[in-house]
């Protein structure tokens, strides 16, 4: 006879047979804190188990697909234990995680799982803005279990996972295209393509982490501190030359309490990198950063940042996250391809979602701030609560040079070759002076305050703190 | 095999690399020059140039050929 001492092991927790990693209990017990996991629903076959738990301490909800059953599809019982999930976190109001294993709708059940998975669809859509929604996808995600975690405000993928509406058989039965699940719906198609995944992770532990991190820092967005919150001159970032192009995280990772990669996460890293959406901890509270990034495409907006950028101010707004915007932008991207691409439209969500947001939302003009890109970027006129510019700042409708070529044109047509670029200086100071440049920014109460760059943390910690804390009463549609 | 494309209308200002040269994550292979920015063109994935497709002054339109990377 076998003893087995089971004095070490919880009551109810696995034997010490060994772990199935698809298993969702062995999923969720991994998810959270140790020991802190209670089953919402029975261990069944229905394809996903739901549980409470927690993450640091902070109480949250999570469900697992069971992908030891038909490769996790979702079926009528599996799509109750999500909506049971659903219901438990919206009534407690605590963030929801998914942890996504799932080849979709199951197929036996026919129409019965499609209206399941629909339910589920609507229980994600009402609790859109509520409370935190994150996905976190550790293997193929395909069908309904693709639009499952889409709608949540947060995807996070881990290398083994996959998402796509059809698979690679599908694909190349009905279009001939030979492509593999990974290069269809990999890493790196959506987190550098598509903009369907906000992180990718190198493997499900890691996953795991960042959906942990990202619940925490919307679950539990704790108080700023202005005395915590110490000054560094971020002006290094700044290279000598105005046109040079320069990489803005090192400005974010210097403003937040942790860089990027460490506490601080940076969503759609790889995808529309020309803008820098990311949430961290500011003075110990969570605020969101968005910063252009002249390090690609100049930093110009286009219609691509311009719907990244929309869809996390409106995300902040809808969780009371306040906003850091740090503007260095020479512009709207010019071209046939932008605006059949249709950035006119995608450009005005950008326009509604800061015009739409309550929570406290600070700008700080870097360099460059012109034209179209100089409003959508949390401007006075859109709503900001404060708006600071570094002495390097400009702002204008465009450079004062390029102001001057088209003002000017007859003027700088008549004289020779040789003296035109004189000219042309003389008259873009005389056209700064007049038309713009921050001086005149500042008197007309669009800048409320020009500050040094060391000065820059205090600054932003001040005027958050003293704006009073708002939500905006709308959910987070995925655009 | 990785096209480089132009993703603006820009004048070549500088060819960082030459065929052959091999290019790791984050190198610089051209410096455009559009809207008064001087922007650089980055290595995504790395490989060798196989090939140079523009040369300094050189205008491109958007979703030109720049270079291939292999």
């Amino acid at each position: 006879m076998t003893v087995i001492d089971n004095l070490s092991v919880a009551p109810g927790a696995p034997s010490s047979a060994p772990e199935d990693h698809r298993d969702p209990r062995v999923r969720l017990t991994a998810f959270f804190d140790e020991g802190s996991l209670r089953l919402l629903t029975a261990e069944d076959d229905s394809g996903v188990l739901a549980g409470v738990g927690r993450i640091g301490g902070m109480p949250a909800v999570a469900f697992a697909s069971d992908a030891r059953f038909q490769g996790g599809a979702m079926g009528t019982a599996g799509c109750a234990a999500i909506e049971v999930a659903y219901e438990h976190a919206v009534r407690e109001r605590v963030p929801v995680i998914g942890l996504w294993h799932s080849g979709g709708a199951r197929l036996a059940e026919g129409a019965e799982s499609l209206h399941a998975v629909g339910r589920v669809f609507a229980a994600m859509t009402r609790a859109s803005g509520v409370v935190p929604q994150i996905s976190v996808v550790l293997g193929p995600a395909a069908g309904g279990a693709a639009y499952g975690p889409a709608l949540t405000d947060i995807v996070v993928m881990s290398q083994k996972g996959k998402v796509f509406v059809t698979g690679p058989d599908v694909v190349r039965s009905v279009t001939g295209e030979q492509i593999s699940a990974e290069e269809l719906g990999g890493a790196d198609a959506h987190g550098r393509r598509s903009g369907v995944v906000h992180v990718t992770a190198p493997d499900d532990t890691a996953a795991m982490v960042q959906g942990r991190r990202l619940a925490l820092l919307l679950g539990h967005q704790g108080q700023l501190r202005p005395a915590t919150v110490e000054d560094v001159d971020l002006g290094f970032v700044l290279p000598e030359s105005s046109r040079r192009a320069y990489d803005v995280k090192p400005l974010v990772n210097g403003l937040l309490d942790s860089p990027l990669g460490e506490e601080s996460v940076e969503l759609q890293a790889k995808w529309a990198p020309n803008i820098v959406t990311a949430l961290g901890r500011f003075g110990g509270r969570t605020v969101g950063v968005i910063a252009n990034n002249p390090l690609r495409l100049g930093g110009c907006l286009e219609s691509k940042s311009a719907e990244k950028a929309a869809r996390f101010v409106r995300m902040c707004d809808a969780f009371g996250v306040p906003l850091v915007v740090v503007v260095d932008v020479p512009g709207y991207l010019p071209g046939v391809g932008q605006e059949w691409d249709g950035v006119v439209r995608r450009g005005a969500k950008l326009l509604h979602a800061f015009a739409e947001a309550t929570v406290p939302r600070v700008t700080l003009v870097t360099r460059k701030s012109y034209g179209g890109a100089y409003i959508a970027m949390n401007s006075r006129s859109l709503g900001a609560t404060r708006v600071f510019a570094w002495p390097t700042a400009e702002i204008a409708v465009m450079g004062a040079v390029a102001a001057v070529r088209i003002l000017h044109r007859k003027k700088l047509a008549a004289v020779s070759e040789e003296e035109r670029p004189a000219l042309e200086a003389s008259l873009a100071a005389e056209h700064e002076k007049i038309s713009g440049g921050l001086e005149r920014a500042r008197q007309i109460g669009v800048i409320d305050e020009v500050i040094e760059p060391g000065r820059t943390r205090s600054a932003l910690a001040e005027a958050i703190a003293t704006a009073p804390s708002a939500r905006g009463a709308h959910g987070n549609i995925p655009l | 095999m990785t096209e480089i494309r132009a993703e603006m209308v820009a004048n070549v200002w500088k060819v960082m690399v030459a065929e052959g040269t091999k290019v790791a994550e984050g190198d610089t292979l051209f410096i455009l020059e559009s809207m008064k920015m001087e922007i650089p063109v980055l290595v995504e994935d790395p490989g060798t140039v196989i090939s140079l497709n523009v040369g300094e002054g050189d205008v491109v339109q958007e979703g030109d050929l720049l270079a291939v990377v292999q």
